[in-house]
């Protein structure tokens, strides 16, 4: 089951995730302004979050990585050989 | 850079073993055709606008026609969705979803049968990425038209299909069945 993982000291408070979410997996802890997970079950992986979130602050665990046959293996691999 | 000239001999009838080509060929020809997809797609869409999705709608459910010829006729609909998972295989991967609060995947509605489905692994989606598109256009209903199609033909009735969401590691799709025929 999937698990995600928030770095509240990465979480900027902006409540992108909690309105681009379709399945209302976040809300935002107003006292804290940062978002916290509240619907775990419904998260069915597709890390819209992930690209909405200014501060890539969320990580989801154990779950289907879909195939990115777009990304060149040999860019790929020059990135590894530099990063 | 150089190109390696391939050089062989060639008689009718037999395709020589040096045509075979490498792993970086086919991911040259991989990357070739995704961009070629998606100029397409994007020219089809400045062309034709809205009635692009409409065209390839169509070439999508006439694949999904054909292609589900071969398949076990049922009116089972989870057992078509799983001979269809079958068929599009690894590159089209989908599972059935439902909200947590939902007993069961199918929900009855009158005569019609709506199920959610989420496409994990998708071509397409890799091909709009590639080109750098934006989901939901015209090369989607690519897939929309062959779920639509092939299910019409496993299960002989009337279907279509909506877009819930689209993400960069899995869409949500509604795929509504009508019982009273086509
Ligand atoms: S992966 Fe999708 S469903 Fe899960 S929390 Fe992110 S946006 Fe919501
Ligand atoms: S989008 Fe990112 S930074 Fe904004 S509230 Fe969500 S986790 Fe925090």
């Amino acid at each position: 089951m999937v698990q995600i993982e928030i770095d509240e000291d990465a979480c900027v408070g902006c409540g992108s995730c909690v309105e681009d979410c379709p399945n209302d997996v976040y809300e935002m802890d107003e006292a804290k302004n940062k978002t916290k997970v509240v619907n775990l079950e419904d998260c069915m992986a597709c890390l819209s979050c992930h690209e909405i979130c200014p501060a890539q602050a969320m990580e989801h665990q154990d779950i289907h990585v879909a195939k990115r046959l777009y990304i060149d293996r040999k860019v790929n691999y020059a990135l590894d050989r530099i990063i | 850079m150089e190109i390696e000239e391939i050089r062989g001999t060639f008689k009718p009838e037999l395709i020589p073993k040096e045509t075979g080509g490498d792993l970086d060929d086919y991911e040259d020809a991989l990357h070739v055709l995704m961009k070629f997809m998606g100029s397409m797609s994007s020219a089809l869409e400045q062309v034709s606008g809205r009635g692009a999705n409409a065209i390839v709608y169509q070439a999508g459910k006439r694949m999904g026609h054909e292609s589900a010829k071969m398949m076990e006729k049922t009116e089972n609909l989870e057992k078509a969705l799983d001979e269809m998972g079958d068929v599009l295989g690894h590159e089209f991967y989908f599972e059935k979803w439902k909200p947590s609060g939902q007993s069961s995947y199918t929900t009855q509605e009158g005569d019609q049968v709506v199920i959610k489905l989420l496409f994990m692994d998708c071509v397409v989606r890799q091909t709009l990425r590639r080109t750098g598109l934006p989901q939901k256009g015209p090369l989607c209903y690519l897939l929309y038209g062959y779920m639509v199609g092939a299910v019409e033909e496993v299960m002989d009735i009337k279907g279509k299909i909506d877009i819930d969401h689209v993400g960069p590691n899995a869409c949500l799709k509604t795929l509504t069945i009508t019982w009273s025929g086509k």
